[in-house]
């Protein structure tokens, strides 16, 4: 570095030369006036003061107009004339040898002002390679926090090379993070890297065998390289590669004691990236939650929140999904002439795509509703729709039933439901079979209507799977026979009862066991 | 980050704004001490570091940084910075350049503190 020399125009005295050695800055101030006075009293055009060091001999002060070197390597020949000092080397320009006598007063002075600034420096460099061994442990200790709570991976790869670069003065490098069976570059930093590297690449397992590599393309233009992986356990989940440790005088390579230093912080690097990556599956994990929670609102809101009032007859409905959402949907209409349409459908699959499905069928089935009379070539259409826009191996069960209260007789369609029963006062059970197959299974599928009449105290109970096929401890399904029995057991008490009672039945039955399937009862009763 | 420093220069004389954008290490730092001195020549004696584009310093860096701050104390002037990123400022801190140059938040707060 060139430092501004000092102009030899204005004289000096013994007295002001003196006076620069009670300067705050004194040593450095102190030299310079010690030449610049050697200068005058020797007639010199200008001066350079040099001390020893480990490469030669190294500027300390310049006084005059000359551009003297900043070093003098050991062996070399001074390029101007030279006068050796016990501690250095003062360099001249001048066409008169200096008249100074080398055991005088002034070159005395000159000698020790400059071991005592060499001392001075040198305590200097110690004490700043003492506090920079803090700022290394600092960064070390530090790093480990602060790159753990940078959960952005971006921004965390590129903290990762910069304090990398920090602890070790490189002047380039490269992060390297494993996918699959290959390195990806993530960032890089003061020059080119290769885009990507195999798992086995021979430069790299040189590399991390502490071997130097004369000609490479990892860093182009990079001479010294090291190399270490992120995390010790089985394969690397990357790579951290530096380059070119720089010094005062260029760059060189990295000692041992810096490739220990880049595996201690590797292993911090390693934490910090892991809990980025679990931080960012939770993140996902809440995003998909919360999207489950709006398909579940929606959902929900597809359900009636009223049944509809019909003198001489009883309906209700509930049903609980399995996951935020679920398959099952039912719906209970007032159609013209004092009608009530009843529908519980099941669509195969759980979770969002069969949540799509049910508010697919939910505005089909509506907007057929108010065109369609139930029966045969209602299902039909419906069947069609849902073939054309669902997925090949999605299916939808369906029973649709309208009620017709003036004649006490309920009509339906059964597209592949578990069938519905009709469980009489006297204990008689009536399934409601009569329909075919399933919704979007295949196109143009026939349908057959079947019609029951209801007598006073006739109880018709719809449900999904999830009620029968509820499973226990023992993997026992809760069964057919038990809903029966239990619907002949309560049949006369209020619906919500009926209801409750089942849903105690089977939550007892399944004694804590998480249920797969959704779970759905609709009842109608004609009034006793 | 590019493998230069870019360092641009506001004079409002007798004080003098150093912006930085990369990598303080030894060219870097070279080049900021290369236009320190140029200041100082044409007689700004209080300078202000704005390392706002800068994200990394290291040892080399620090050291010119420090040759730089003797400068200034040589000539009775003052160095001071600005924008500095937490893991530089702890780092300013620990290797005592804080104890010479004083540290501002950004550099509205320096000139008018460094203006007065």
């Amino acid at each position: 570095m060139n430092q501004p020399a000092t102009s030899l125009e204005n004289r000096l005295t013994w007295e002001d030369v003196l006076a620069a050695a009670a300067h705050r800055q004194g040593e450095r101030s102190f030299l310079l006036r010690l030449v610049q006075y050697f200068c005058q009293q020797n007639g010199l055009g200008a001066a350079a003061l040099y001390s020893k060091s480990e490469q030669g001999y190294e500027r300390r002060v310049t006084a005059g107009a000359e551009s003297f070197p900043a070093l003098i390597r050991e062996g070399e020949e001074p390029p101007f004339a030279s006068l050796s000092l016990p501690e250095g080397l003062l360099l001249y320009r001048s066409t008169v040898e200096p008249a100074a006598d080398l055991e005088g007063p002034l070159v005395l002075a000159l000698s020790s002002t400059l071991r005592a600034a060499e001392l001075q420096q040198r305590l200097k460099l110690q004490s700043f390679a003492i506090n920079y061994r803090g700022v290394e442990l600092e960064a070390l200790y530090d790093v480990g926090l602060a790159i753990a709570s940078m959960l952005n991976l971006d921004q965390l790869g590129e903290e990762i090379l910069l304090r990398a670069f920090s602890l070790l003065d490189a002047r380039r490098g490269a992060l390297y993070l494993r996918s699959g069976e290959r390195y990806l570059l993530d960032h890089t930093l003061g020059g080119d890297a290769r885009e990507e590297l195999p798992l086995d690449d021979p430069q790299i397992e040189a590399l991390l065998s502490s071997e130097k590599l004369s000609d490479q393309d990892l860093l182009p233009g990079g001479q010294y390289l090291m190399a270490v992986p992120i995390g010790s356990n089985g394969t690397p989940q990357g790579l951290i590669i530096v380059a070119d440790k720089e010094s005062r005088h260029g760059v060189g390579p990295f000692p041992d004691v810096d490739r220990r230093r880049l595996l201690l912080f590797a292993n911090q690097v390693a934490i910090a990236l892991e809990t980025a990556h679990l931080h960012r599956q939770a993140l996902e994990k809440e995003r998909l939650e919360r999207e489950l929670d709006l398909a579940a609102e929606i959902q929900r809101r597809l359900l009636p929140t009223a049944f509809p009032r019909i003198e001489g007859f009883e309906i209700a409905g509930w049903s609980r999904p399995a996951r935020h959402v679920g398959g099952d949907y039912y719906d209970l209409l007032r159609l013209p002439d004092s009608r009530v349409a009843a529908v519980l459908a099941d669509v195969s699959g759980k979770g969002l795509p069969a949540a799509l499905m049910v508010s697919t069928i939910h505005s089909a089935l509506r907007l057929l509703l108010s065109q369609t009379e139930i029966g045969p070539a209602l299902v039909h259409r419906l069947n069609n729709h849902i073939a054309e826009s669902s997925a090949p191996n999605k299916f939808i069960t369906l029973l649709l039933a309208a009620l017709d209260p003036k004649r006490g007789e309920i009509t339906y369609v059964n597209a592949g439901h578990n069938p519905g029963l009709l469980v009489r006062p006297t204990g008689e059970v009536v399934e409601l079979e009569a329909g075919g197959l399933p919704l979007g299974l295949f196109d143009n599928s026939p349908y057959q209507a079947g019609s029951v009449k209801l007598d006073p105290g006739d109880l018709v109970c719809i449900y999904s799977d999830g009620i029968t096929e509820a499973t226990s401890l023992r993997d026992e399904e809760f069964g057919l026979t038990r809903l029966v029995e239990l619907l002949r057991e309560v049949h006369d008490r209020a619906l919500p009862e009926i209801i409750t009672t089942v849903d105690g039945a089977v939550t007892d039955f399944a004694a804590g066991q998480s249920q797969g399937d959704d779970q759905t009862v609709v009842l109608l009763r004609r009034a006793a | 980050m590019t493998e230069m420093l870019k360092v641009t220069v506001d004079r409002q004389s007798p004080l003098a704004v150093i912006y930085t954008e990369g990598y303080i290490n030894n060219q870097g730092g070279e080049e900021i001490a290369r236009v320190a001195y140029d200041l100082i020549d044409s007689d700004h004696k209080i300078l202000l570091l704005n390392l706002r584009g800068t994200k990394i310093v290291n040892s080399i860096g620090i050291s010119i940084l420090i040759e730089i701050i003797e400068k200034m104390l040589e000539i009775e002037g003052q160095l001071a910075f600005c924008n500095l990123t937490p893991t530089i400022e702890k780092t300013f801190h620990i290797m005592g350049l804080a104890q010479y140059a004083k540290i501002f938040p950004d550099e509205e707060v320096a000139l008018g503190e460094l203006s007065a």
